[in-house]
Order: C-alpha cells, then sequence, then structure tokens
C-alpha cells in the first residue's frame, strides 16, 4: 500500500515537473532512479495526453463568445453600497424583457432590425442569446429557436443579392444551430414526458391510440370515435385518476402544437423562399443559399419527427 | 490564488471588469474541459456559454467554504456535460475539427497534433467515470491535484491514485 502511495506521489511530482515546470523526462528520471523504469512509459503517455492542451476555440467563436457575455454582463445590475439589493431571478426576466420592449432609443432596439452585414448584428445575436439563457424550460428554448430560425431564413434571402459570402455564412450557420436545437430540445422533452407518462399507472379502459405508431397491446375490438380537430389531443395513457395532472397535459400539449404548427409552416416556406432566391441570387451567394436550403431541408424534418414522439394528436 | 480570490469578491459585486478578467482566464480551458468530455466541438461551444452564463446569474451564491472557484466553475462545466450526456444518450462521435487544434501555421503539424489527441479522446474512453474526471480536469481543464480534489469532493490522495491509474489505462489503451 505504502508503495503504490509513493509512486503516486512521484508521479503527480513529476507531471508537475513535467507538464508545468518544463522539465523532459530524462530529468524527472534522474531524480528517481529506482522507479524509473515504471515511470518512464507513464510520463511518455502523460506527454501525449498533454496535447489536449493544444484545443483551442475557434477564433471567431472566441469573440461571439465574448460579445456576448458582455452584452449579458451589461445586462447584469452592478451592486453598490452595504445594502446591496439582489434581483430575484424573476425581475431579472422582466428587466430583461422590458429593456428589449421599451428600449425605443437604444442600441437593443436599434439592433433588431440588423441585418448580417451590419454592425449591429452581434448584438441582435447577444440579444437572442440572453432570451435564450433567461428561457428555462425546454419546450421554450426550442420554440425560441424556431422563431430565431425564422429571422435567420428572412435576412439570408434579405441580403442574399447584396452581401458577401461570409455574411450569408454566418447566418446559415446559425440557422443549422437553431434548427438542430429546435430538434434536440423538442427530443429531449418529449422523451422526458414519455418516462413520466411510463411511470403513471394505466387504468383498463383506454381510448383507441390516435396514432398509428403509439404501441398497441391488444387490437382494440371496436373502433372508438375520433376526436374532433379542434379537441385537445388524446394521450395514449392519460392518468386518469388525477384531474389537475390531465390539466397540465392538455396545457402542455398546446406548447407543443403551437410549436409544432410553427415548424411545420416553415418547413414549407422556408424551403420555397430559399428556392426562389436561389433563382436570382448572384453566383457567389448560392453555395450559402444551397446550404441553407439543405439544412431547412433536413433540420426542419429532424424537427418535426422529434416533435411528433410526442405529439399524439396528429 | 489572492488576486483570484479578490478577483471572485469584486465578480460577486457585479464588477464587470472583475468578471471579465475570470472569463478570459476560464474561457479555454473549459472549452478544452467539455470537448474532452463530449468530443463535439460544436456542442462544447454552446455549452461553454452557458457554463459563463449560468456563472455569471450564480456568482452572487458562491461561498469560499472549502471550493475554490475554478472547481465551483468546473463542477457548473460538470453539470452541463452531465445534463447533455443524459439527453444525447445515442450520441455520434464527431472527429476532431482541425480548426480548434493550434499548431502554428504548419498544416502537418495541425494534422499530427489532431491525430495524437484523437488518440487521447479514443484512449479515454476505457478509463472508468472518475478517472476520466481527473483526466479531464487535469489536463483539458489544467488544474492542480488540489483543485481537482475539491472540484470533485474528494481527498488529494484519492486523486493521487485515480491519475496514476488512469495513466496507466491510457498508455494500455494507447498502446493497442
Amino acid at each position: 500500500m505504502g508503495k503504490t502511495k509513493e509512486i503516486d506521489n512521484i508521479l503527480d511530482e513529476c507531471l508537475e515537473r513535467l507538464i508545468k515546470g518544463g522539465e523532459t523526462i530524462e530529468q524527472c528520471l534522474v531524480r528517481y532512479p529506482e522507479q524509473a523504469v515504471e515511470l518512464r512509459p507513464l510520463l511518455e503517455t502523460a506527454l501525449v495526453t498533454k496535447k489536449v492542451s493544444n484545443i483551442k476555440p475557434r477564433p471567431e467563436f472566441r469573440s461571439r463568445a465574448r460579445y456576448q457575455f458582455q452584452a449579458a454582463l451589461q445586462e447584469t445590475p452592478a451592486r453598490r453600497g452595504f445594502f446591496t439589493f439582489v434581483w430575484p431571478a424573476w425581475a431579472t426576466v422582466v428587466a430583461i424583457v422590458l429593456a428589449l420592449l421599451l428600449s425605443g432609443g437604444g442600441t437593443v432596439a436599434l439592433a433588431a432590425d440588423s441585418m448580417p452585414d451590419e454592425p449591429l448584428y452581434s448584438v441582435k445575436i447577444a440579444t437572442e442569446q440572453v432570451r435564450l439563457a433567461f428561457t428555462f424550460s425546454e419546450i421554450g428554448k426550442a420554440d425560441l429557436n424556431a422563431r430565431f430560425a425564422d429571422r435567420r431564413v428572412a435576412e439570408i434571402t434579405a441580403i442574399a443579392n447584396r452581401a458577401e459570402p461570409k455574411d450569408l455564412d454566418r447566418a446559415t450557420e446559425l440557422l443549422n444551430k437553431h434548427l438542430e436545437k429546435v430538434a434536440v430540445l423538442a427530443e429531449t422533452w418529449v422523451n422526458e414526458e414519455e418516462a413520466s407518462m411510463l411511470r403513471v399507472p394505466t387504468p383498463a379502459p383506454q381510448l383507441a391510440p390516435t396514432s398509428p405508431t403509439a404501441p398497441e397491446p391488444e387490437p382494440a375490438p371496436t373502433p372508438a370515435p375520433s376526436p374532433s380537430p379542434a379537441a385537445p389531443p388524446a394521450p395514449t395513457s392519460p392518468p386518469t385518476d388525477e384531474k389537475g395532472q390531465e390539466d397540465m397535459e392538455v396545457a402542455v400539449d398546446g406548447q407543443l402544437a403551437r410549436l409544432r404548427m410553427e415548424v411545420e409552416r416553415n418547413a414549407v416556406r422556408h424551403p420555397a423562399a430559399l428556392r426562389e432566391m436561389l433563382e436570382t441570387a448572384p453566383e457567389s451567394a448560392k453555395p450559402a443559399l444551397r446550404r441553407a436550403l439543405a439544412i431547412t431541408e433536413d433540420r426542419y424534418w429532424q424537427a418535426l419527427e422529434a416533435v411528433d414522439g410526442k405529439h399524439w394528436g396528429k | 490564488m489572492q488576486d483570484e480570490e479578490r478577483l471572485v469578491e469584486r465578480a460577486k459585486q457585479r464588477d464587470q471588469e472583475a468578471f471579465a478578467q475570470l472569463y478570459e482566464e476560464y474561457f479555454d480551458r473549459i472549452y478544452r474541459y467539455i470537448v474532452f468530455k463530449i468530443g463535439d466541438e460544436m456542442e462544447a461551444e454552446d455549452m461553454t456559454q452557458q457554463v459563463f452564463l449560468k456563472a455569471l446569474r450564480s456568482i452572487s451564491s458562491f461561498r469560499w467554504k472549502g471550493v475554490s472557484f475554478s472547481a465551483w466553475l468546473f463542477r457548473i462545466a460538470h453539470n452541463q456535460v452531465v445534463d447533455y450526456l443524459r439527453r444525447k444518450a445515442k450520441r455520434i462521435a464527431v472527429p476532431i475539427n482541425e480548426s480548434i487544434v493550434s499548431g502554428g501555421e504548419d498544416p502537418q503539424k495541425v494534422t499530427e497534433q489532431r491525430a495524437d489527441i484523437e488518440q487521447v479522446l479514443a484512449a479515454a474512453k476505457h478509463l472508468t467515470r472518475a478517472q476520466r474526471e481527473v483526466i479531464s480536469l487535469r489536463f483539458a481543464g489544467d488544474l492542480s491535484v488540489a483543485e481537482v480534489a475539491k472540484a470533485m469532493g474528494r481527498s488529494v490522495g484519492a486523486v493521487k491514485a485515480l491519475q496514476h491509474s488512469a495513466v496507466v489505462a491510457l498508455r494500455k489503451a494507447m498502446s493497442y
């Protein structure tokens, strides 16, 4: 045991000298000749492992992140004096929303209509990031990302005729991220909801499932009446013993239904708009437009699949 | 360390300059730690931003009782990673992009660095969760053994032992 502890300590000391102190393996081994045979391969491995420190953030990410962080910092009120007032979370959210809505002459308001080739565009993106950071539900974040994706397509089509390709690339990358987030967030939320549904004991009598892919232990002997289109979607396993639970599920389904509607609408609208733009755009803009088109064709499909994992009433 | 304590105290008072300095100090290390843990640099970008936004939101609740600022910050990053991995159980391994590997202007050097990093990431999959955490914090997060111990809530001796067994396991995995 003592020997093991000793080698743990020696290895750590050598690692410190090797990594932080700039010593060589040979210099380390000279200090511990008795352990040299055991130490050498470990130090060689550690040197290779240390190469992970060569991973660096991309410069464009670094500057974007710094800008966004500074924007978030500036949104944070400074504390003063001894009697420090700590804002509750809800007040912070309200303050940011008010700032976004009311700052008529401010930078944020000016930035709201800015395009990717304009200086205030970074402020616009930073403002969106702050809104996302202060939206705590996954379905809420998915909804915001879907709306921001709508903005990106509007921007791309607006500037395709005049912008530098790098500005189009920037908006296209953001579009890709937004739509990826919609799918991931919706899928996560759906999985968690389904897991929580599975934990609830299922009562014996059930409505016939409205989704053809829903699991069905036995075929229903008689067809059940279909819900009207306006009726809230019926879950496959409603916890009918708790009225409050049912109401909550209906409300949550409403959120999901709205998200689905938005995604479904844009899944058609966005590729159509980008295809139309491709016909008239200058050659320099076409690669970014093609990429944006491919993104909307793929990602919206993924997002719909993710949403439909839960959307029983479709 | 004293300087960092002063910076953190100022950051707790919402001193923007102090928080910006802490951000610069830890940004690369947190990013590297997350890339090492999840192997996806694009996701790591988003998660790095989230770590600092979370830190900004909760810095006022930070207390020095037995926890250093670095341990606190890396714990936020660790929780982000755990949430992410829980959500993305069926994640796809993404090869490391050369654009995040620093190696100066020499493309051959960059390619070699990338190959080494991929080898390390692949070998790290053979580690236990605790070994992997130690290696991530120590080599990617650039923390001392004492800081790793605080971040993981373990003794310094336990971390040294984990470090030793992790390097042995990495050696074995890299030999095949």
